[in-house]
């Protein structure tokens, strides 16, 4: 992973001469180019993305909550357009005490379950999502075990790791 | 012959209806695993479906996260177990693609063949439950497992290990075919090309089961792609998207095949293009034999106890339900940050409820049947 530049790599500079006015940085990995954006800018980046005929970004693949302990939650969202036969990968960093990141329900049916389940398993916050309830772990338990804060198992406990930010005591 | 009053009569019409409430699963064969949904009906019109997972949740991702990339394999050969070594072969991807770790030439030709035959396999498997949901009892069951048997009785003799190999490893395979391996494969194409006949005879001649299943459920390109639909079920809507043609990996540019399409989408359609899709694993099947070249099989350099450093990668691979991806984030040391799985039938079946709404409650059933769905890839 390179640090982002103002250098727009791949796809990430074909989004970037047509949505231009919205600010985003942007680097490349193995696999993708990837635009880097914050959650006040990312609606209005994938609406673009979605409705520019030069773009056709007509596909969510996959999202992804990653806990980056410090720096706070990131998302990852790839996405690829049928028309052009691209791809790219988005990442949405939100600060420590702020996980929220406007949902992708209204553009992208798809978005639904991908959001509920980086929901339960992180915390990340979709604002705008009709039905945010857990999705593979119980409706009523509030543990995010993705977190890295989460114990792999009870033996964790006992050798003295202990996690106090999950409300969930075995 | 009951004469009604006529007063008794002039109720009918203000009868109070009520919706019923009608589970299904997690305990129910017509399910296919531990998937429950439970279903609104009015009378025999399905009017609202709630889909509930997460009854097999294993905590996939963050058992990677907490072991050796080597450790790992073992998870997930268990997402799609229908076709575990499909499933190796993207993880082990992910994690070459992270270390930038080269593959031999041979192995990556036994990796493709490995994969199409599970394809074959996982295919055999829908058939024989598709047809049961269908109503032909036990009979295509029947079928599909003795295919099943015979290719798993390949696995064990080239792995060790029928449904959980754990054959793959970042960087090549396990171990060499054995000795004497190409008879035994030609033999078993044979032997499948002619279950797929028998499956043809038996399902696509069968026109009780044409009926059942042509306009069932159609579904637009437009809308497939919306829903995150992949694999078979967005072929089958006229697309012809193929993640081995459209975005390349392995040696699949080497070989020759073709992506049959459907045209409307409808459950026949999506029945009807894994029937042909079968028949061209087999023609790559084939291929591999011919193209297969000699050499090592797995990379000779890697250490004992594989190290990345900092990487991402989002690896796409053509499973058998559709786009088996895994996004790998390493950031040093000896386990990955983060491993996503994007599973095919946790996206495909996520689009169920606006599939059964409108439909009768058996034909629910079918439309069920035909996204293919493993839930042990659903709930992770």
């Amino acid at each position: 992973m390179t640090s982002p530049t103002t250098d727009y790599p791949g796809v990430a500079a074909l989004v970037h001469k047509h949505l231009g006015k919205i600010p985003f940085t942007a680097s490349k990995h193995s696999t993708d180019a990837v635009i880097h954006i914050d959650a006040g800018h990312f609606l209005e980046l994938v609406t673009g993305m979605h409705d520019r005929r030069e773009l056709a970004f007509d596909y969510l693949r996959n999202v992804t909550g990653i806990d980056l302990g410090e720096e706070g939650l990131r998302c990852v969202y790839h996405f690829y357009s049928f028309k052009h036969g691209h791809a790219i990968q988005v990442d949405v960093q939100t600060p420590p005490d702020n996980p929220h990141i406007p949902t992708l329900t209204g553009i992208y049916a798809a978005a639904d379950w991908h959001e509920r389940e980086a929901a339960e398993m992180l915390g990340l916050v979709f604002d705008g999502h009709p039905n945010l309830k857990n999705l593979l772990l119980d409706e009523d338990v509030r543990i995010h075990p993705l977190l890295k804060a989460h114990p792999l198992q009870k033996m964790e406990l006992e050798q003295g790791i202990e996690d106090t930010s999950a409300g969930f005591k075995f | 012959m009951t004469v009604w009053p006529e007063e008794r009569l002039a109720t009918v019409d203000s009868f109070n209806t009520v919706d019923m409430t009608i589970n299904v699963g997690p305990q129910h064969p017509a399910t296919h695993g531990v998937f429950r949904m439970v279903l609104t009906v009015d009378g025999e019109l399905v009017v609202d479906c709630e889909p509930y997972i997460g009854y097999l949740h294993r905590g996939l991702e963050k058992l990677t996260e907490n072991h050796d990339y080597r450790q790992s394999m073992g998870w997930w050969d268990r997402t799609d177990y229908l076709a575990g070594m499909a499933c190796e072969f993207a993880y082990c991807m992910a994690v070459e693609k992270l270390g930038n770790i080269q593959v031999p030439e041979r192995a990556e030709y036994i990796r493709v063949m490995m994969a199409e035959l599970s394809r074959l396999l996982s295919h055999f498997m829908f058939f024989g439950a598709f047809g049961a949901d269908v109503g032909s009892f036990g009979t295509s069951f029947v079928y599909a497992w003795r295919e099943r048997e015979r290719i798993y009785d390949f696995f064990e003799v080239v792995a060790g290990d029928r449904m959980f190999p754990t054959y793959f490893r970042p960087g090549g395979l396990q171990m060499d075919l054995p000795e004497g391996y190409e008879p035994l494969v030609r033999q078993l194409l044979g032997s499948l090309e002619q279950g797929l006949e028998d499956f043809d005879g038996l399902l696509t001649g069968n026109e009780i089961f044409v009926e059942r299943c042509r306009n069932l459920s159609p579904m637009s390109k437009e809308r497939a792609i919306n829903l995150g639909m992949s694999g078979p079920m967005i072929r089958a809507t006229g697309l012809a998207h193929d993640i081995r043609k459209a975005e390349p990996y392995s040696i699949y540019p080497n070989l020759k095949f073709n992506i049959p399409v459907g045209k409307n989408g409808d459950v026949f359609d999506r029945f009807m293009v894994r029937m042909a899709e079968a028949y061209q694993s087999i023609q790559i099947v084939k291929q591999c034999l011919d193209l297969m070249p000699g050499g090592l099989v797995l990379n000779p350099d890697l250490p004992k106890t594989l190290r990345i450093e900092e990487g991402e990668c989002y690896v796409r691979t053509e499973g058998t339900k559709g786009e088996y991806g895994v996004y790998g984030m390493a950031r040093g040391g000896n386990k990955p940050y983060r491993m996503k799985l994007r599973s095919p039938s946790f996206c495909n079946l996520s689009a169920l409820k606006e599939m059964v709404v409108g439909h009768y409650v058996a034909d629910a059933i079918i439309i069920l049947g035909s996204l293919d769905i493993v839930l042990g890839e659903v709930d992770k």
